[in-house]
């Protein structure tokens, strides 16, 4: 009994060899990362895109009234530095861009220009405010990168870790030179744009003041679809900011944009503390 | 070989439904308590913005009156699922269903607290009823994976609103949900089509954060024996071109009366500036007719 147990794993592991990541011939490995961010992408986001606001609408569409932070997880200190808020005094000392930091600009309603700038950079431009993102999909911060409206960003295709490392016998799946690697029963293909963004200058995450400080963390998640009843294409935005300073909680909001054919629309403006975009 | 025959028919209509169809297996464990993070919009009477609504659809919601949630055929009425996920307290259980026979899996269970809907979303393939079928608050959901994205689409809903402020769903409207996980995070996408209310699909977007330690309450609703604030017989609504509160919302924020009786034209960034030659009344009022349920 005891040598039919040890047979069949071995026929197992003797089935399961050839599939192993990392055993390509010639040393190539089999199944190797792409070599850049734009060959490994989930999905296009290049092209333009325009807002669709379905929600919030009168904090997205108009400029809400001060102190108007419904929905917004603020501490105290968060409503009284809102309580501040000088929309004149933002654009007399050329601070009319803070509301079009990394963290609201995609609640702004407007056009998006999405681009790859190189290999591993993804670049975000839109017309309202006249704001550049990119994602960097190499490298990490400098240490000495100052902050700006838009912050440092790290990118990452996401979705794509392997379901289960076990080989089924109770160890992490190995190749022939013990080292981990996934099997292919337990692959799964990235299916999102994880951004990461620190190092902001202090901004608002609304028209109206709310802020949030040069300490936040932003991470979003982007995703593509087509709807089935129209068959647009749809981009997708998961916002999460973490702001002890500001905010008793991370804040989540959504922003979904549609694609367009062509730049028709495109209208740039200028950063303005008093209007919507 | 009429009984052999007869014996194949008999055993295909005694296997259980999960039997017979393609079970999807699961690439992404959905399965747990997730902690809503909601906005909680559209609680005012005149509050249309951001709904691609037609005329039909408008009217409807000019009718809807606050009270005839106190009408005792009301008082325990659900949200359909869809709704009840983004307007209520919406904690959220998901669960694995199995096929009650054969213990086998054939999707997952959604359940929230307020008024406890329930959806099952299959994911084993078979198809949705005839159009004459039965329609639920949950409706009927069938379900496939795009990738790690669990989409589903539901149909057989019954008449609601999609809105807590009386806006109107048609009993002939589907949605398409979107439920992906981003680690512990959980968005769902909701996209409504409904043919008679809307000029196209309705898109938003909830999430919530993986709870483990979350308990769900028991929701006990019944109808009080001496009845409620609206009298027998009477059903509370606005005739057409008489609803004195309709206003209110735009001029509390001074948003153009046209504006926030929504429409696709006003999801737009273009919008924005036609709003500029809209005429606004005069912001003399910061109360307005709300429901607070």
């Amino acid at each position: 009994m005891g040598g039919r147990v040890v047979l069949l794993a071995a026929a197992a592991l003797v089935a399961l060899t050839p599939y192993v990541e990392g055993q390509g011939r010639g040393g190539a490995p089999q199944n190797a990362p792409p070599p850049t961010a734009k060959a490994g992408a989930a999905f296009d986001m290049t092209g333009y895109w325009v807002s669709e606001v379905t929600e919030k609408w009168r904090y997205r569409m108009l400029v809400p009234d001060k102190n108007d932070y419904q929905m917004v997880p603020l501490n105290p200190e968060g409503r009284r530095v809102a309580a501040e808020w000088d929309p004149a005094r933002d654009q007399a000392t050329g601070e009319a861009c803070r509301s079009y930091g990394a963290v609201g600009l995609l609640q702004i309603p407007g056009r998006l220009h999405i681009t790859w700038q190189d290999d591993n950079t993804l670049r975000l431009e839109t017309d309202s405010g006249k704001q550049t993102r990119l994602f960097r999909f190499a490298g990490s911060p400098p240490m000495n990168h100052e902050p700006t409206w838009q912050g440092y960003s790290s990118a990452m295709w996401g979705g794509g870790e392997p379901r289960d490392r076990r080989d089924g016998f109770g160890g992490p799946a190995q190749d022939a030179k013990g080292h981990v690697v996934v099997l292919p029963a337990q692959r799964k293909e990235p299916d999102y744009l994880k951004v990461t963004t620190t190092r902001m200058r202090t901004g608002y995450l609304q028209k109206n003041g709310i802020p949030y400080s040069s300490n936040a963390l932003l991470e979003e998640y982007f995703d593509v679809f087509s709807d089935p009843y129209t068959k647009n294409t749809w981009l997708v935005v998961t916002t999460v900011v973490t702001d002890p300073q500001y905010l008793v909680e991370p804040l989540i909001m959504h922003a979904h944009f549609k694609k367009l054919p062509d730049a028709t629309g495109w209208d740039p403006t200028e950063c303005r503390a008093d209007e919507p975009r | 070989m009429r009984s052999m025959l007869l014996l194949v028919l008999f055993v295909l209509a005694a296997a259980p439904a999960s039997a017979q169809f393609a079970f999807a297996p699961p690439r992404v464990d959905f399965t747990g308590e997730w902690s809503p993070r909601v906005y909680n919009t559209h609680m005012d009477i005149g509050d249309y913005t951001g709904m691609p609504l037609n005329e039909q659809g408008r009217l409807r919601a000019e009718t809807w009156h606050p009270d005839q949630l106190d009408l005792p055929e009301n008082l325990c009425r659900p949200h359909p699922i869809d709704h009840g996920l983004r307007v209520s307290v919406s904690q959220l259980r998901i669960s694995n269903e199995l096929d009650p026979e054969t213990r086998q899996p054939v999707g997952l269970r959604l359940h929230v607290w307020w008024q406890e809907p329930e959806q099952v979303i299959y994911m084993d393939g078979r198809p949705h009823p005839s159009p004459n079928a039965p329609h639920k608050w949950s409706g009927f959901s069938t379900g496939w994976w795009e990738r790690n994205t669990l989409v589903y689409r539901t149909t057989h809903l019954k008449e609601a609103y999609l809105s807590r402020n009386g806006v109107p769903k048609s009993p002939k409207a589907e949605v398409t949900t979107r439920m992906h996980r981003y680690g512990n995070l959980l968005t769902i996408v909701f996209i409504i089509h409904d043919p008679l209310y809307l000029t196209q699909p309705y898109i938003r977007e909830s999430s919530w954060i993986l709870d483990p330690n979350q308990v769900i309450p028991p929701f006990p609703c019944e109808i009080t024996p001496e009845g409620t604030i609206v009298p027998a017989g009477k059903v509370p609504n606005f005739l057409p071109g008489q609803n004195d509160a309709l206003h209110d919302f735009a001029i509390e924020y001074g948003i153009p009366f046209e504006a926030a009786l929504g429409g696709a034209e006003t999801l737009y960034p273009e919008y924005i500036k036609k709003m500029k030659t809209m005429k606004v009344a005069p912001r003399t009022t910061t109360t307005h007719y709300r429901r607070t349920q």
